[in-house]
Parts: structure tokens; C-alpha cells; sequence
């Protein structure tokens, strides 16, 4: 067997890995209807509000006050938890930290999702690990409702932007140098990527959601001023469902992601976690956002609740049942049964 | 959207199986597959009159591997621990010798991977391969090239044939 033919049975005999289609599909569906239902109380904001611009130690949501006590469990900078974490006790996870903050959006309600991850490490600095992240909004106000979408390439440096409408124009942001989209009008919307001092791109990306219009000039503004009023590093902390402590050694928090719909904040956002190294990729994944009912067998209890367990050919799945308001938990990964475990040990759960 | 749901139960088990081989992961295959779907969604009347959208959705679904889970990190786990070199007869089985190429997969630059993925497994020419991945085909060559010697380092199988052939 040559090394091409083994590579292709490698992956044939992954086939079975993929996930269901139908569970996904439901999963999906329920992000679009949430998305589509009423966005509009608790994070409207005045004209020109600060939307995203938090202190750094002020464990806040976006723009709302959060009742966390900061004495407990914190995502630090590097993605690791505080080594003074307190007891098991504490009522519910405190903020994560974005890499960058957004300092102006439009106004009005907001439902968004945010996600880091750990991208490497600078040469400079091996030790130091860097984070990426994006931020996938919705805006709601007046009946118009804009979707925003805000990237960090590192990878991919404003030469060599592409656009979903045709090629770019070249323009300057705050003195950076910048590539927009010629053409804004079309359902592609505006996008915009800046120059990043570090190196690669911050792409903006700002479009009338399915059903709404916005008149391409409001597009283009809105595109810039949010690209203008980026700042890093950042201090946005965004408020998960559930939180992680005390990790084991070595082991890091490489990736999370919140989904917090603007009608239903609180321990309703959907929270993933990757955990691992972060020199290879994350063997670890932990998330609310269960997608199908759980399966396999009982399991043994966690926090006091039940689990059940599966084993897939060495894919091992955990479920903690009723962990956030009756809604289970998945700790997932190639790793022994005994290591979920002492994850779901780790979790920290809302009372 | 009767359209987009029918479009989305026919290319769902494709993109699901090609995004667990970009990711190496069941949860993160998921998790990219759904972003996308929303976002096909969100965008789907563009979407739809594109002349090929399912192979749209498949470059979402790549350059969504690509940007999100992109990375330096890539070049780090490239230049990570390699397993011990292997004799030949400890691949006793194929599947151990899958399994040996699976975790080689998961070390590749996120790119290389990319390549390798849509060359061997979705089984596209090279043009059409640096189409999706918006470069030019010499680039993807070079991706192949670099990807297939990262795989072969060390390699029991590339020995044994070799073995084979010297005898």
C-alpha cells in the first residue's frame, strides 16, 4: 500500500466519526429561530454606547452588569484558571476574556456569540500563548436588524483579502492600511479588512440580515467605525453558561465559545470549551450545546447528578444530566473514561 | 426556506463527514458545520443562486476551518513530538497503521491538511482545489508536496515498501 492509499483508507474508515445529520440540522435550526425571535431588551443600547468597551476587571456581559462575585473561578489572560480559585461552592462561572474588544457598535439590541482560541505562541515568546477571536452579532433596532461579524487573521495580511462581492478598494483606517468591498449593496454586505500592527488582519463584516434592509452607505459607516474602535488587548469578558476550574496540569483552556441570545440572558447561553495543551489540537471538548438526546449507558454520578457514558470506537462521551437547568453537559474526547470524569469534576454549575 | 432545509438534509452528511476530516473531531466537526448553516441561512438568497451552492457551502465550511481554527498553532503542532519511529512489524493490522496516520493528519498545518483532505478524500483535481482555497494550483502542488513528506517522516509503511523494493 502506497502512502496516497492510505491516507484515503484513513479517512474512509473515519466515515463513522461524523456526527448525525439530523441533530445537527435541529441544532442549527434552533440557533436561526433564536436569532430570529425578538432581540430587544437587555442589551439595548443608547446611540454611540461603548457596547463592548469593559473594564478589564469588571466581570460584565457585554454591556450588562453581572452579579458574579470576583472572587471565583476567573478565565485568566492565558486561557488557564486562577490558582486562587475557591471552593466548589461558587454559584456560577465568572467572565471570560475576549483577545480584543469591540468599542462601537450600532445601537440596539445585541445577541451575539463569541469565541477564542489559542492560535500558537510568538517566536518571541514560545511560552506565551496567543489568542484569536471572533465575535458573529446581531443588532436589532427600529425593525432593522444587521448582522455584524468581527475576525482576527493572523494568518492572512490585507493583501490578500477576498471578498464576497468582487475585488477590494484600497482605504485607511486610523492610519492603517485597509481593504473594503467595492460593493456594498448587494446581500454580501460590507466588509472591510484592516491591517494589523501585530501582523495579518482584522476583517469586519457588516450586512442586513435575511428580511432586513440598511441602505449601503449606513453598511460602509457602520463597517469603519467598528474597525476604527477595535481595541486590543482586550478587556471584553463575556459571561458562559458554566464555567471550568482547577484544571489538570498542563492542560489549558484552548478554545471557548458563548452564544447568549438577547432575549434570554444568563445560564441559557450555550458554552463550549476545548481543553488540551494547545500544542496540538484540544482533546478535551466540553459543551452545553448537547446536540441530540444523550446515549450510551448510566454512568457514574458527578456533582450529584447522573450521567450517562458512551464509547465509540474509543471516542468517549460523557453527559452530565440536568446540569444547567435540566439541561445536560457533553465532556468528549479520545482519552480515558477517567479523565472525562475528573473534567466533569472541574465544572463549575450555576445553583 | 422549505428550499434551504431540502439543500441542508441533502449536503448535510457530505459536509459533516468532510468537516470531521478537517477537524479530527466529532464535537468541532459539528460545531463548524452548524456556524455554517446558520450562516447559509442567514445568506441563503445569495446563496441559492450561486451556480454551484453546494460547492459554496463547501468552501464556507473550509474557509471557516481555515480562519477560525487557523493558525499558527499549526506550525507548532507540525513541529511537535513525532511518534517514535515504528518497525514495520508493528503494524500488524491496517487499522494500526490507519490509526498511526490519522494522528499524522492531526499534526499538519492547518492548510497541508486541507489539501490533503480535499486531494484524497473529496477526490478534487488540483484546479479545482485552488479554487476553493482562493490560490493558485502551484500552491496547492507545494501544500501536497509538503504535506505528503510530513506524513511519510518515519513512516513503517513508506519502509516496508521500500523494503520490498530493495530486495
Amino acid at each position: 500500500m502506497n502512502i496516497e492509499n492510505l491516507i484515503k483508507d484513513t479517512f474512509t474508515a473515519r466515515e463513522h466519526d461524523a456526527p448525525d445529520s439530523d441533530a445537527v440540522l435541529a441544532a442549527a435550526r434552533q440557533r436561526i429561530d433564536s436569532r430570529r425571535s425578538g432581540l430587544s431588551r437587555p442589551l439595548a443600547v443608547a446611540a454611540g454606547a461603548t457596547v463592548l468597551t469593559l473594564g478589564a476587571v469588571t466581570a460584565v456581559a457585554l454591556n450588562r452588569p453581572d452579579p458574579v462575585d470576583q472572587s471565583q473561578t476567573v478565565a485568566t489572560a492565558n486561557g488557564s484558571q486562577d490558582s486562587q480559585t475557591p471552593a466548589p461552592t461558587a454559584p456560577a462561572p465568572a467572565g471570560l476574556q475576549m483577545p480584543y474588544s469591540l468599542g462601537w457598535l450600532p445601537p440596539g439590541a445585541v445577541a451575539y456569540r463569541a469565541q477564542r482560541i489559542n492560535i500558537g505562541s510568538s517566536a518571541a515568546n514560545p511560552e506565551a500563548p496567543l489568542y484569536g477571536g471572533e465575535y458573529m452579532l446581531t443588532v436589532t433596532a427600529g425593525g432593522q436588524v444587521l448582522e455584524v461579524g468581527v475576525q482576527q487573521f493572523r494568518m492572512v495580511p490585507v493583501d490578500q483579502a477576498m471578498f464576497k462581492s468582487g475585488p477590494g478598494s484600497p482605504v485607511t483606517i486610523k492610519g492603517q492600511r485597509a481593504v473594503e468591498s467595492s460593493v456594498s449593496t448587494g446581500p454580501g454586505g460590507y466588509e472591510l479588512y484592516v491591517e494589523h500592527p501585530d501582523g495579518g488582519s482584522m476583517y469586519v463584516h457588516v450586512a442586513a440580515a435575511y428580511g432586513s434592509t440598511a441602505p449601503a452607505q449606513q453598511l460602509v459607516d457602520n463597517g469603519r467605525r467598528i474597525a476604527e474602535n477595535i481595541q486590543f488587548p482586550g478587556t471584553t469578558t463575556v459571561t458562559p453558561a458554566f464555567g471550568l476550574r482547577d484544571l489538570p496540569a498542563g492542560m489549558r483552556i484552548c478554545a471557548f465559545g458563548v452564544q447568549q441570545p438577547a432575549d434570554r440572558p444568563g445560564p441559557q447561553a450555550t458554552t463550549s470549551y476545548s481543553l488540551g495543551t494547545c500544542t496540538v489540537q484540544p482533546t478535551v471538548h466540553v459543551n452545553s450545546a448537547v446536540v441530540g438526546q444523550p446515549e450510551g449507558t448510566p454512568g457514574q454520578p458527578v456533582q450529584g447528578r447522573e450521567t450517562r457514558y458512551a464509547d465509540e470506537n474509543g471516542y468517549h462521551r460523557l453527559w452530565v444530566l440536568g446540569a444547567l437547568e435540566g439541561a445536560p453537559v457533553v465532556i468528549a474526547g479520545r482519552v480515558p473514561p477517567a479523565d472525562l470524569y475528573d473534567i466533569a469534576n472541574r465544572l463549575v454549575l450555576p445553583n | 426556506m422549505a428550499d434551504y432545509d431540502d439543500f441542508a438534509r441533502a449536503q448535510l452528511p457530505r459536509l459533516l463527514r468532510y468537516a470531521t476530516m478537517l477537524t479530527g473531531e466529532r464535537e468541532q466537526a459539528a460545531d463548524l458545520v452548524q456556524d455554517v448553516l446558520v450562516k447559509v441561512y442567514r445568506h441563503w438568497a445569495r446563496i441559492s443562486g450561486a451556480d454551484h451552492p453546494d460547492r459554496y457551502v463547501l468552501r464556507m465550511v473550509t474557509n471557516g476551518y481555515l480562519s477560525w481554527r487557523h493558525s499558527r498553532s499549526a506550525r507548532v503542532i507540525a513541529s511537535g513530538d513525532l511518534p517514535e519511529e515504528a518497525r514495520a512489524d508493528d503494524f500488524a493490522s491496517d487499522h494500526a497503521a490507519r490509526e498511526d496516520m490519522w494522528q499524522r493528519l492531526s499534526r499538519l498545518p492547518k492548510r497541508q491538511r486541507a489539501v490533503v483532505v480535499l486531494r484524497y478524500y473529496e477526490q478534487l483535481p488540483d484546479s479545482e482545489i485552488a479554487g476553493l482555497l482562493g490560490c493558485a494550483q502551484a500552491t496547492v502542488r507545494a501544500h501536497a508536496h509538503k504535506a505528503l513528506a510530513s506524513l511519510r517522516n518515519g513512516l513503517a509503511v513508506e519502509q516496508m515498501a521500500e523494503a520490498r523494493e530493495t530486495r
